[in-house]
């Protein structure tokens, strides 16, 4: 159960890229995760209800998109595999490198900025 | 009001992990072989530290961090053997860079060969963190079953040793060395494999023998086993 640990340090870096932007608030924050992430997406979600109020991100929508692992093959080139089976389906390759579904990636930020009309004069 | 979208694209803990670097770097210019433990509780960590310690006594010198929920137990154990400071983590599951830090400001000048971080016992979260080990260990007892690798595939994917501990209860139980070193190589092909009772004090020449080749290797080239995605 590390996701809150996960989420603090998620929220911390979103905040930290509204400020730079001179973001008003933050609209939506979309991550992934992948099956090797070590996230549980039900859990991640509790833990961003818990957390987000301490970031004053209350109104802060989380999307949470899965995706599949994938590694890089040297012969076959991207490929998806199995989780408890890391190889390549397609020539039995063993010294695949993963790509993609072993980490939590922020992915992107949406922020409320003001407008030009909005600013005094 | 308007709406702006920031592309971002980044692992949430790169920036950990770039401290984590760092920190590992330095252990690398000193010589240190910083050893990251990961178990269930109660495969036998402390106890294979332990043995690790008697087996090199007078002759390498080491150094322990150990992470707990709560109580200094462990720590005793060790403290006779090794300069040992206890890490708690009041309920966490698992070690984070920065407790590692206030453990090795409380550790003091580091005169040793090999710094060994004991983690939480927990074989999913621990996974996920850089302790700025140059080597992660897994160890499971055979009290667990064999068939455990391919329930906690991060953690078996990101060690490069595999310590099979408790074999002295290998004619009581259902388990299979082969068998869990097979499961364990499906989901990280290039781990390496030792089977041991650390209590009995049995093959713990094959497990120190893996960490001084790494160490020695560390001296030699910077560089040790690979760090596996």
């Amino acid at each position: 159960m590390h996701e809150q640990s996960l989420i603090r340090a998620l929220l911390r870096q979103v905040e930290q890229i509204r400020i730079e932007n001179g973001g008003l608030a933050v609209v939506d924050i979309q991550v992934e995760i992948g099956p090797l992430a070590g996230v549980e997406p039900l859990l991640l979600e509790s833990a961003y209800k818990v957390v987000s109020p301490e970031f004053r991100m209350r109104e802060t929508h989380l999307v949470v998109n899965e995706v599949p692992l994938t590694a890089e093959c040297p012969a076959c080139g991207t490929i998806a595999v199995e989780q408890t089976r890391i190889v390549c389906p397609q020539c039995g390759q063993t010294e695949v490198t993963i790509t993609a579904g072993d980490e939590m990636r922020l992915v992107s930020v949406t922020l409320q900025t003001a407008d030009e009309r909005d600013r005094p004069a | 009001m308007t709406q702006q979208i920031i592309s971002v694209g980044r692992d949430v803990l790169a920036k950990a992990r770039q401290s984590a670097q760092e920190l590992r770097d330095e252990f690398t210019r000193r010589g240190i072989l910083v050893v990251n433990i990961m178990s269930s509780p109660g495969a036998g960590k402390t106890t294979l530290l332990q043995a690790t310690a008697r087996h090199w006594q007078g002759r390498r010198k080491m150094a322990v961090l150990v992470g707990d929920l709560a109580t200094d137990r462990d720590a005793q154990r060790l403290a006779p053997l090794a300069p040992t400071i206890q890490l708690t983590t009041g309920g966490a599951c698992h070690l984070e860079l920065p407790l590692v830090e206030r453990g090795l400001e409380r550790l003091g000048e580091l005169d040793c060969d090999f710094l060994f971080i004991e983690n939480v016992g927990n074989l999913v979260c621990p996974a996920s963190h850089d302790l700025s080990e140059h080597v992660r260990v897994i160890v499971l007892s055979t009290t667990e079953g064999d068939d455990k690798p391919a329930k906690y595939p991060k953690a078996f994917r990101t060690s490069q040793i595999l310590v099979i501990n408790k074999t002295d209860l290998l004619p009581h139980v259902p388990f299979s060395v082969e068998a869990a070193i097979n499961d364990a190589r499906q989901i990280q092909p290039r781990i390496r494999a030792v089977a041991v009772s650390a209590h009995r004090q049995e093959h713990i020449a094959d497990w120190c023998n893996l960490l001084e080749e790494a160490h020695a290797e560390l001296r030699a080239t910077g560089q040790v086993l690979s760090q596996n995605r």
